[in-house]
């Protein structure tokens, strides 16, 4: 429904009005998206519809063209409606929309401030890359700042900007790159591996790693590597040519890792090799499930099936929002290959 | 929650990840492997289990029971009943992946030969499967079986776990049927196993609702501050099923609601509602906790039993306009049957912070609708401002739904819109289903994922059982004594209860609250 930028907070509650009350409104969390892609408006009106099924929000999706010369500013509001677990209840989200072209994308925090619901944390997530001079207002009450790091043409410059806007932020901002929630079922089923405390002695006879990933996520399979250097303590000894990493461990044994570009799949296989033992997890192409095995070489017992995860938008911020927010392993991570990246 | 289960020791691969540890492989036997609980509960939680990577993959279940089966006869019928009663879709490539962990081994419970080659079996499947000599019992069976159970395990020295290996039994309840039976129970099972080895299961504590309480009253500080004698009237935990026997009359009619509900699921409720803070979140600091609380109760001597207790049975009547017979008319029930159906009971918690503040409890079987809850009301606020009677709806109300529909509701004062000044009750209210789409885990999840990682904090301890049924035990006495035992109401299924449970408050100003 199109409303009056000024006339919002009264056609939204025009809107739970005219349904008798039939339906219950939930929200957790304020998340605003931000993009500048053209036609953004509608494909994040329908991952949002996606995300609200599981994670109650009020959205904010803003499809923002700063180049544009003339100023236009436009605003709908929304319901996504579900029905709840019970089966009984008609669960709705509510999601403003504006589209912003001209200088007036300045306007931006504004527009977003004034329209949080109160008490519930602020979630902004950033598609596309972030600008050279971010308004510091915007992230004043920015909870968690997402972003898809994959997509990065210079990944130095951008968290750079992520790292001032953090400093500036008037409470602590977690930073959660989609890039590193990928991971999150392949680093599940690489630690179930070494549970077992007797498996642990196995961490200083990890030799070689190899890693394959699709095209255009060598820096997922870099963040894979910088997670198990930063977890296991191994300092970056150097690179090859050929996307080759050496390690040391702190015992002084060298660890190779090798990454290979293969097939479509962010990441495709990664394999630790000890002596006598592989630790191995695949995600075949087109399957959901992580096929999960520890063997000596040349064994292949039945797989252990694991939940991949999914490569979809509205999958990865779901997994995001589910997450704790605790992000020191994806700091140390990342700052182990910064320069890689 | 508990910081001792085997394998939380730092691997440093784990942090910052959401889900918990993986626990070690191990044998799961489950002895009444072809029993209900096991169809619908068991293999479907270990199965969502498996599924959602939560369980190494080498963890093995081995179904015992007397009935001749074979290992895929066994996994067939159990694939048919999870993809009926599973919490997620079940598919193929998964349930067959599962399914090859699945063994079945036949054996009369009192045969020790059956035992032996049991012993063997696991042996063989620690070589082939990698499940490291760790054993985890599930006693799926009737309590008569225990003793011949736990003997013959000890006998062919299963209970006993190789060195860096473990062995653990969980014990399902009815965990005796009164203090005397609960420590026979308990000196059988510690023949044979530990009280570090013992499991015993209250499915109730598996709800994510239950372990909210906690975090409710711990991790919120307004609450806190008023949860005492000061601001609190009085405290209702109601249980109410709108099924009747449902094919258990055989084990119902011996037991009875204070036996089934009250001495187990009721108690564990009130403990965590009344307990103080845990001093961390280990698995005795929390059942240490709940135990003083169960010593605290207290006792109601036979004398007094009519005075706090009644108990009901229910006629015949009607539960959503369809015609429902009578307990006595139930297949399998004595005709003439004393066996109660519905108890309320009022109880005091004897400790400084609960002086005086009553808790009512009740149970009840054939009640208009199905609900589990707890209800605490707050003091009324003085009478001085407004000028107004206060009824019992002007009360401040914090309502546990624990099922279904889990959530919180807080009932408060608001003026009515108006120029008068109108104040009505009105209603904060908090689903866990509208706001967290995700499912919760099935109880049977969260335990036996507990169970074989170690982690008793959500297990019934030695103490807290006896105190239970020390407490329950004068009230059975009075019950059962031939002398003018109290009286046993009868009220039509459908109602909520006899009308001698709502007397039971109202002679004191107070009501049941409404589900």
């Amino acid at each position: 429904m199109p409303v009056e930028i000024g006339r919002i907070d009264r056609e939204l509650k025009r809107l739970w009005v005219e349904n008798g009350g039939v339906k219950t409104r939930a929200s957790l969390v304020n998340l605003a998206v931000y993009s500048e892609a053209p036609d953004s408006l509608p494909i994040n009106t329908q991952i949002i519809s996606k995300i609200t099924e599981n994670h109650a929000c009020r959205a904010i999706v803003i499809g923002a063209n700063p180049g544009a010369k003339e100023n236009r500013v436009e605003a709908w509001v929304t319901a996504h409606c579900h029905v709840s677990q019970s089966g009984n209840k008609q669960v709705c989200c509510e999601q403003l929309s504006f589209l912003l072209e001209g200088p007036c994308t300045r306007l931006l925090p504004n527009i977003v401030f004034s329209h949080l619901d109160s008490d519930l944390p602020f979630y902004l997530w950033w598609q596309g890359e972030f600008h050279d001079s971010m308004d510091p207002q915007l992230w004043a009450w920015v909870d968690r700042v997402i972003y898809d790091s994959q997509r990065w043409s210079d990944f130095c410059a951008q968290m750079e900007r992520v790292e001032t806007a953090q400093a500036e932020g008037k409470q602590r901002i977690l930073l959660c790159d989609l890039n590193w929630t990928r991971l999150v079922q392949f680093r599940l089923a690489i630690a179930q591996f070494f549970d077992p405390a007797p498996a642990r002695a196995r961490f200083e006879e990890i030799k070689t790693v190899e890693i394959d990933f699709g095209a255009g996520y060598r820096s997922t399979a870099l963040l894979l590597s910088g997670w198990l250097a930063s977890q296991l303590k191994w300092k970056v000894e150097g690179r090859t040519r050929d996307n080759k990493l050496t390690f040391r461990s702190e015992s002084g044994t060298a660890i190779s890792v090798s990454l290979q570009e293969r097939g479509e799949t962010p990441i495709s296989r990664c394999t630790l090799k000890c002596n006598g033992m592989e630790f191995r997890v695949l995600n075949p192409e087109d399957s959901d499930l992580l096929h999960v095995t520890a063997a000596a070489p040349g064994q292949t017992p039945p797989p252990q099936l694991m939940p991949a995860g999914s490569n979809d938008p509205a999958q990865l911020m779901e997994e995001e929002l589910m997450g704790v927010g605790r992000h020191r392993v994806y700091l140390r991570a990342m700052n182990c290959v910064r320069d890689l990246l | 929650m508990s910081k001792t289960s085997d394998t939380q020791k730092a691997n440093p691969l784990r942090e910052g990840l959401a889900t918990r540890t993986v626990p070690q492989a191990c044998s799961v036997v489950i002895f009444g492997a072809t029993g209900d609980l096991t169809m619908r509960k068991l293999i479907p939680a270990l199965y969502n289990l498996a599924a959602d990577g939560e369980l190494p993959p080498a963890v093995t279940v081995i179904g015992f029971a007397r009935r001749p089966k074979t290992d895929d006869e066994f996994r067939k019928e159990q694939g048919e009943s999870t993809r009926k009663f599973s919490r997620q879709t079940v598919r193929d490539e998964v349930w067959n992946s599962f399914a090859q962990a699945l063994f079945y081994h036949q054996s009369e419970f009192h045969d020790a030969a059956g035992y032996k080659s049991l012993a063997e079996r696991l042996d063989k499947i620690d070589q082939e499967r990698g499940t490291g000599g760790n054993r985890l019992f599930y006693l799926a069976v009737a309590p008569d079986q225990f003793e011949p159970i736990i003997k013959n395990l000890k006998e062919a020295g299963l209970n006993k776990a190789r060195e860096g290996s473990w062995a653990r039994v969980i014990v399902e309840k009815p965990f005796g049927t009164d203090l005397a039976s609960a420590r026979e129970l308990n000196a059988v099972v510690h023949t044979a196993f530990a009280e570090d080895q013992t499991y015993r299961i209250d499915h109730f504590l598996g709800k994510e609702t239950a372990q909210n309480i906690l975090v409710l009253r711990f991790a919120n500080a307004i609450f806190e501050p008023l949860w005492n004698s000061h601001y609190i009237d009085h405290v209702q935990i109601t249980a109410a099923e709108t099924l009747g026997v449902e094919g258990r009359a055989g084990y119902y009619e011996g037991a009875g609601a204070l036996r089934d509900m009250v001495q187990n699921h009721l108690l564990q409720l009130l403990c965590l509602v009344t307990m103080e803070a845990p001093t961390d979140l280990s698995a005795d600091a929390i059942r240490d906790e709940k135990v003083k609380v169960v010593r605290s109760l207290r006792r109601i001597p036979c004398e007094k039993v009519a005075e706090n207790v009644i108990r009901g049975q229910y006629a015949e009547g009607a539960i959503n306009g369809q015609a429902a017979p009578g307990y006595r008319a139930e297949k399998n029930v004595n005709p003439n049957s004393q066996t109660e159906t519905f108890v309320a009971l009022r109880l005091f918690v004897d400790s400084w912070r609960w002086a005086n503040v009553p808790f009512f409890v009740r149970v009840g079987k054939r009640l208009p609708k199905s609900g589990t809850e707890i209800s605490v009301h707050f003091k009324k606020a003085p009478q001085v401002l407004f000028n107004k009677e206060m009824s019992a709806l002007d009360q401040n109300v914090l309502v546990i739904r624990i099922q279904p529909d889990e959530g919180i509701s807080l009932r408060m004062q608001a003026k009515m819109p108006g120029t008068s000044f109108r104040i009505e009750p009105v209603k904060m209210d908090f689903h866990y289903g509208t706001s967290f789409g995700k499912a919760s885990p099935e109880a049977y999840e969260r335990l036996l994922l507990d169970a074989t990682s170690g982690d008793a904090t959500l297990f019934a301890r030695r103490d807290e059982v006896e105190e239970a049924w020390a407490f329950i035990d004068p009230i059975e006495e009075a019950w059962a004594s031939k002398e003018e035992p109290p009286k046993l109401f009868e009220y039509p299924a459908g109602s909520w209860g006899p009308d001698a449970a709502d007397e039971f408050l109202a002679r004191d100003g107070r009501a049941w609250r409404r589900l």
